[in-house]
């Protein structure tokens, strides 16, 4: 569905690329995450997909087509991104008024726009928040908001960009339930972007970044077989991952290997 | 002593002063402003008094709290009095101390003054208190709609406004976090000259302000991605209700002023 065909992209002040020579596909349907330590390029790629950074060689294929000036605002239409600080991405005055920000650019139309809100607070579980003012909810509730006003536009690809770094592990827990539910309910496809471990248990696919390359690539299994990329590339292994590696060479074990070994 | 101010602040209720459309509240407001000056004698007076102190009964505010609220405003209203006290002239003479004199003329000019003073602070800050910034801003963008037609960029600054007030409060907890970080590496900013608490504010502000900018980035990319492309093509999720009661209460204060006018002397 999003294809990267070869993509460089480096900052203006900074000498290496942010992003080097880059080839990855994301799947329909799938629930893809994407782990790397801080500057590895993780959140550079979504930037470049939404259209944030400009300035990139090779393409970006959404559905085959080309990722270009003219379909941009076409493509926002079609995908959410949820940042990570949840306080810097809440425009509307009010719940309901954020949720709703999304859905007035578009101009949709107001009975409609009421239904969608209700419809997507109710999936995030802060119905009964709808008039709350934000510095009432905590960071948990905040990030459920923004990815209510995400669900709102109905959009195909959901992206959450280190969404739930900011939060307490309660709000952390909450948010990443609700996601589970929703990629359940509507196989919405999603893109999460993190540099916790643990946090990919759930996702149909990973991919590891450093240094802005790709550097392994699989099933959450296969990534977490693969120790020495995750340790290379500066990530903390989760710690049943890290007591199997230390008690015994290659006991996390893919499912093919263990059925032969049994 | 700030925690008790209340001039801008909102204070949310059901009554009906609450619930009258804030474009109504606003050109009402407008409107007493001008009817204000129509008062020249003191049963004038006392119909202000006494209209501005039944809207506020009728909003569900104290009259003690509004007082408690507005000290500060009261030195300003003290000052205009005093003013009039000593160099308005005309009358008999009550007080002559040589180098001044208090005058009849004085006194009564003084007290108009204050009432007109007080009743125009009183009625504006019932409306801030009780209509929420957000559907000012609102009311705001509608009354000046027309003012497009001059190349106003009215949608861009309620929309500038709207997310200013969101923010102030993540600002504050924002401020006191860094007072408390400074304080924890041994700043003081409460002892010393003048100069030396100014100067003790600037590691409160450059952090505050880098913040601020950040903020503001992040808040302009989010913005972006979700679409936003200025006022072209966008609806409204909120809507204002314009309603017979809001008719009614302009009426009333066309009304009003239309009295006031009848009984000048």
């Amino acid at each position: 569905m999003i294809e990267f065909n070869d993509v460089t992209y480096s900052y203006r002040e900074e000498d290496h690329n942010a992003l080097d020579h880059i080839s990855l596909k994301f799947r329909r349907g799938e629930w893809t995450s994407v782990i790397g330590h801080n500057g590895s390029g993780k959140s550079t790629l979504v930037k470049l997909l939404m259209g944030v950074l400009e300035g990139y060689t090779g393409e970006i294929r959404i559905d085959g087509e080309v990722l270009t000036e003219e379909n941009l605002q076409d493509i926002r239409r079609r995908f959410a991104i949820v940042f990570q600080n949840p306080d810097n991405q809440f425009v509307g005055a009010t719940v309901e008024d954020d949720v709703a920000f999304g859905l007035e650019n578009n101009g949709v139309e107001r009975d409609e726009m009421v239904r969608k809100v209700e419809e997507a607070l109710r999936a995030v579980n802060m119905l009964e928040f709808r008039t709350h003012e934000p510095s009432r909810l905590s960071g948990g509730q905040k990030q459920r908001v923004a990815i209510a006003g995400a669900l709102a536009m109905e959009p195909d690809l959901l992206i959450l960009d280190e969404a739930t770094s900011m939060l307490d592990p309660q709000g952390r827990r909450d948010v990443l339930e609700i996601l589970g539910q929703i990629h359940k309910d509507k196989m919405t496809t999603i893109i999460y972007i993190t540099h916790d471990l643990a946090e990919i248990g759930v996702s149909d696919h990973a991919v590891v970044m450093k240094d802005g390359s790709v550097i392994n690539e699989g099933t959450v299994d296969e990534i977490y077989h693969d120790t020495e990329a995750l340790i290379s590339s500066r990530l903390v292994l989760p710690f049943t991952i890290w007591m199997a590696d230390r008690l015994l060479e290659g006991c996390y074990m893919l499912y093919d290997e263990l059925v032969e070994r049994l | 002593m700030l925690s008790k101010m209340l001039l801008g602040r909102y204070i949310p209720g059901t009554s009906l002063v609450h619930r009258i459309d804030p474009r109504a509240k606003i050109i009402a407001v407008l409107l007493f402003m001008i009817i204000v000056f129509f008062a020249n004698h003191w049963t004038g007076y006392l119909l202000l008094i006494l209209f501005v102190l039944s809207l506020t009964k009728l909003a569900g505010l104290s009259l003690i709290f509004l007082f408690n609220g507005l000290k500060l405003i009261l030195l300003l209203i003290i000052f205009t009095f005093m003013m009039h006290l000593f160099f308005t002239k005309g009358g008999t003479v009550l007080v002559d101390a040589g180098w001044f004199t208090i005058e009849t003329e004085g006194i009564i000019r003084g007290v108009y003054i204050t009432i007109r003073l007080a009743m125009l602070i009183l009625i504006t800050t019932l409306l801030t208190l009780t209509t929420s910034p957000l559907s000012l801003t609102d009311a705001i963008e509608r009354i000046c709609r027309p003012l497009k037609a001059l190349r106003v960029p009215v949608h861009e600054i309620a929309m500038m406004m709207s997310i200013s007030l969101r923010f102030i409060p993540t600002l504050m907890d924002e401020t006191e976090k860094i007072i408390k970080a400074q304080s924890a590496r041994g700043s003081t900013f409460m002892t010393g000259s003048l100069r030396a608490r100014l100067n003790a504010l600037t590691p409160i502000f450059i952090p505050l302000f880098i913040s601020a900018f950040k903020r503001a980035e992040e808040m302009a990319v989010a913005m972006e991605v979700r679409g936003y492309h200025g006022e072209k093509g966008r609806t409204s999720y909120r809507v204002l209700d314009w309603q017979f009661k809001d008719t009614a209460v302009i009426i009333m204060m066309v009304l009003f002023g239309i009295v006031l006018f009848m009984i000048r002397q």
